[in-house]
Formats: C-alpha cells, sequence, structure tokens
C-alpha cells in the first residue's frame, strides 16, 4: 500500500467517495461534490470559450485590428440575447433561423446519404453484401436474417393498418428483432457502468490508495 | 418459499456491496484472461497498420472523463501503434472538454517512446512526427472544412503555434492526404464523420465508442461505412493485445486489466436477473 500525498489526488478521490456516498442514500457530502461539479463545469467553459473564441476570434481582430466585416457576426451573436428584452424578443428568431438554415442545408443531402441509401443498400441481398460479414458461407444467412428482420421491424411500425393476416404475422417477428435488439443494449450498457465503476476504482485503488499497480 | 421471500426484500445496498467486492477482488488480486481479438478490431487495427507512409492518422479525441475509462485505452492504444509504425498522427477535439485528455494521452505515449529513444530518429518529436490541432467551432464546420485545407481552418494548433509552418503539416494538406480519421466518441460524432467527411470527400473512417452506443454503431461496420470499430473496454483490450502481439510494444493495459472485473459482474448480474425471474414466477404462481 503506497498512499498518493499528492493534494489533487486526494481533492478527486475524495470527490469521488463523496458521488458514491449517493448509493447508501442522500446526503450532504454528495449534495456538495455535485454543486462543485456543476459550478467548476460551467465556470471552466465560460472561461474558455471566452479566451479561446470570443477574444482570439472576434473582440481582437475586430477592435483591435480592425476587420470590420466581423462586425456582422458580432451583432448577429448579440441578437440571442435580446430574448431577455420582451419588447425586442422577436429579434432572437434571426439567429436562430440562420443556424438551423445552416445546419438543414448541410446535413440534409449528407444524411439521407450516409444514413438512409447507404443503410438500406446494405440489407439487399447482394453478393457484395454477403462477403461483408467476412463469415464465407454463412454470409448468405446472416444477410437474410438481416433482410427479414428489417422488413419484419418496419412491418411493427406501420401503424395505418391493423396488424391481423400477413401484416399480424411480420409485425410480431419484428417484435422479436426489437427485443433482441433491447437485449444487446441492455447487456452493453451494463458493461459501460460497470467500465465506468471500474475506471474509478482503478483511480481510487491504484493512483489514491496505491493498492493495485 | 421462505428464501424468496428474503430476496424479494433484500436492500439494494446489498446489491451494490456484492456487486462492488465481485469488481474490486479481480483488481487487486490480478488473473490472466486471454482476450479474443474479433474481426471488428483486427479490420481497424489493419486499416491503420495499412496507411501507407505519405498519410496520416487523423484521431479525433471526443471523449470526456466521464467515457475515459473506456476510450481512453484505446486512444492509447492507437497511439502506440501509430507512434511504433511511424504513421503520422493528427489529434484534434471537436468538443473543449476533451482538449486536456488528448494532450494527457498524447503525453503519455510521447514519453514511453522518448523515454526509450537513443536518437532524434528513434524520437517522437512535435511537429514531426504528430500535431495537435486543438479546437476549432463546430463540429461540422470542421470535418467539412478540413476536406478543402486542414492548415486554413486549424490555422494555430493547440500549443499556439502557426499550423503551415509545423514540418508535418507541410505534407498533410486535407482528406487526400489522411489514411483514416479514428473517432473515439461516446456520442454521434463517428456517424457525422461518415455523413460529412468520407460522403463528400471519401476519407475512410474508424470508431472507438462506449459500449452503451454499440448497437447504433454496428450497422456502419456492416455496411462497409465504418473500416474497423472498437467497443467499451472488451474492444480496447483487443486492440491492446494487437498492439502487443503484433508491434512488441509494451506499456500499461488498463482495458485488459479490467476484463476480468467486467466478466464476473456480468455474470453476476446474469445470476441476480435469473434470480429475480425465479422469484417472479414463484411469487405469481402463490397467488
Amino acid at each position: 500500500m503506497n498512499i498518493s500525498l499528492d493534494p489533487w489526488i486526494w481533492i478527486s478521490a475524495l470527490l469521488t467517495v463523496s458521488i458514491f456516498s449517493f448509493l447508501y442514500r442522500d446526503n450532504p457530502f454528495y449534495r456538495f461534490a455535485e454543486h462543485i461539479f456543476v459550478g467548476v463545469a460551467n465556470g471552466w467553459a465560460v472561461t474558455f470559450y471566452w479566451h479561446n473564441i470570443l477574444v482570439p476570434s472576434l473582440f481582437d481582430p475586430l477592435f483591435r485590428r480592425g476587420q470590420l466585416l466581423l462586425i456582422i457576426p458580432f451583432i448577429i451573436g448579440i441578437l440571442y440575447l435580446t430574448r431577455f428584452i420582451p419588447r425586442v424578443s422577436w429579434l432572437v428568431r434571426i439567429p436562430i433561423g440562420i443556424t438551423m438554415g445552416y445546419y438543414v442545408g448541410a446535413s440534409i443531402p449528407a444524411d439521407v446519404q450516409a444514413y438512409i441509401i447507404k443503410q438500406t443498400q446494405g440489407t439487399i441481398l447482394t453478393s457484395q453484401n454477403f462477403q461483408a460479414w467476412n463469415a464465407g458461407n454463412m454470409g448468405v444467412v446472416w444477410s437474410i436474417i438481416l433482410f427479414v428482420g428489417v422488413i419484419c421491424t418496419l412491418s411493427y411500425f406501420y401503424f395505418s393498418k391493423e396488424h391481423k393476416g400477413v401484416l399480424g404475422i411480420t409485425s410480431r417477428i419484428g417484435i422479436i428483432f426489437v427485443m433482441i435488439g433491447f437485449g444487446a443494449a441492455f447487456g452493453y450498457t451494463v458493461m459501460a457502468r460497470i467500465s465506468l465503476l471500474i475506471g474509478r476504482l482503478q483511480f481510487l485503488l491504484g493512483d489514491w490508495l496505491g493498492v493495485i499497480h | 418459499m421462505k428464501i424468496i421471500d428474503i430476496l424479494a426484500k433484500i436492500d439494494r445496498r446489498i446489491i451494490y456491496l456484492i456487486l462492488l467486492v465481485v469488481v474490486i477482488l479481480p483488481l487487486i488480486f490480478p488473473s490472466a484472461q486471454s482476450v479474443r481479438v474479433m474481426p471488428p478490431v483486427e479490420k481497424f487495427f489493419n486499416a491503420v497498420d495499412n496507411i501507407p507512409e505519405e498519410k496520416a492518422l487523423i484521431i479525433d479525441f471526443d471523449y470526456t472523463p466521464q467515457d475515459m475509462p473506456e476510450l481512453e485505452p484505446m486512444a492509447i492504444a492507437l497511439l502506440r501503434h501509430a507512434f511504433k509504425k511511424r504513421i503520422k498522427v493528427l489529434a484534434l477535439s471537436l468538443y473543449v472538454q476533451p482538449l486536456g485528455l488528448a494532450q494527457r494521452a498524447l503525453t503519455q505515449v510521447t514519453e514511453e517512446f522518448n523515454s526509450t529513444a537513443e536518437t532524434s530518429a528513434d524520437s517522437i518529436i512535435y511537429g514531426r512526427d504528430y500535431v495537435f490541432l486543438g479546437w476549432q467551432v463546430g463540429p461540422i464546420l470542421a470535418m467539412l472544412s478540413m476536406g478543402e485545407s486542414i492548415t486554413n481552418f486549424y490555422n494555430i494548433d493547440y500549443y499556439g503555434n502557426r499550423t503551415d509552418t509545423l514540418l508535418l503539416m507541410k505534407h498533410i494538406k486535407n482528406y487526400n492526404n489522411v489514411g483514416i480519421v479514428a473517432a473515439l466518441s461516446p456520442s454521434d460524432i463517428p456517424r457525422y464523420w461518415v455523413a460529412y467527411a468520407q460522403n463528400r470527400f471519401g476519407v475512410a473512417v474508424g470508431a472507438g465508442v462506449t459500449s452503451v452506443s454499440a448497437s447504433e454503431f454496428y450497422p456502419y461496420l456492416q455496411t462497409g461505412q465504418f473500416s474497423g470499430l472498437m467497443i467499451g473496454m472488451k474492444g480496447a483490450a483487443e486492440y491492446e493485445e494487437m498492439v502487443e502481439k503484433e508491434l512488441s510494444v509494451a506499456g500499461r493495459r488498463k482495458a485488459s486489466e479490467s476484463l476480468p472485473s467486467i466478466t464476473y459482474a456480468h455474470l453476476l448480474i446474469i445470476a441476480f436477473i435469473i434470480i429475480g425471474n425465479i422469484g417472479h414466477f414463484v411469487k405469481r404462481r402463490q397467488k
């Protein structure tokens, strides 16, 4: 055992233990650590944005170096603050409109191509897709299962017709695929949460208490 | 039936305590657990390994402290791989929070290599072997702008140097000079790389993601949009295994050390689920 003498390690460790204490029950140590976290995170973010974005990218070039074109993004940015003045709060629609316009314009063609067309292509029964599984002859089987899974799951989410007859059968098969998907997601979620616990325990037992190396 | 009643009333804190013991013991008394490398990680490793000499590897560090246990070992393993094979590395973050963690990983692996280096040629030197581009506003803007010119968008690196003065950046202009983008992220960012950088500029993308988001990303591997995929600590451990076995790079393997804890914790949770279900059905029958 080789306990750390670094005060920052001690602060981190005590805050970690305070947060974990919530597992027993709510208590002042937990709330203290929670408030510290929120305060520090916000304070750090505001300082970072000020020193790394607003000053070097806007205020310095505009007010010290005279790059007057930057007055346009400056005014558009300022309009966000009109939200706090009821008489002119409608002006906030201008920067929101510009931001939405930019992102929608940039994302629609990219999203359709990457998330819809390519993904649909991946479900089509072609020899290229069979080989994509790297599973030899089993690639055909996996591709068929994928194809059936996609069709049946989509049919489960088709609500314009009562789920009877063929649609009833496919939607019931679809729900099996959905449940398998949920099961896999739950398993992965458990692994994720345990991993986070391990990360903190490696810090507490290693960096702080020196029990593990 | 009495035991079922006792189990039904068990305090959740006892469950937490049992879980804690099961996770802690393998950390204190480590046991060797073999790591079987799965195809998604092997593909990732090969994609990085086959980057031509004139091209670079972009590592997008987008993990924050809460995702660090899963994603930092991936970053360390990737950096060991790249530095060992002398692959040029461009590091960046699309958000501000990961910057410090990215710097930490770069410093750790650079020191590992430089501690055994004997000449300048053996050493890992900033500006020659890797560049830390830091952060600029807007993830999508960064992805699109780097397709035109990396130095125009990131004109200053994380340390305040002009990027066009750095030796490495004289040869790396845009995605044409990039072998693969490795996106280490707990969010949707790997998918953004596919939509904006790969779709438009054709650059290969590999992803390192947290376990909780894994099921969202598998479809992109099957369609070939991802050139490789690492999932959670297991994925990181597999990459660590490949780096050590294939390249003989030794170093602490944090993800591999954690695998026994994950295994026993999973077995415990499976046991709890089975016990819970038995209890549920027995109680229902009693009613």
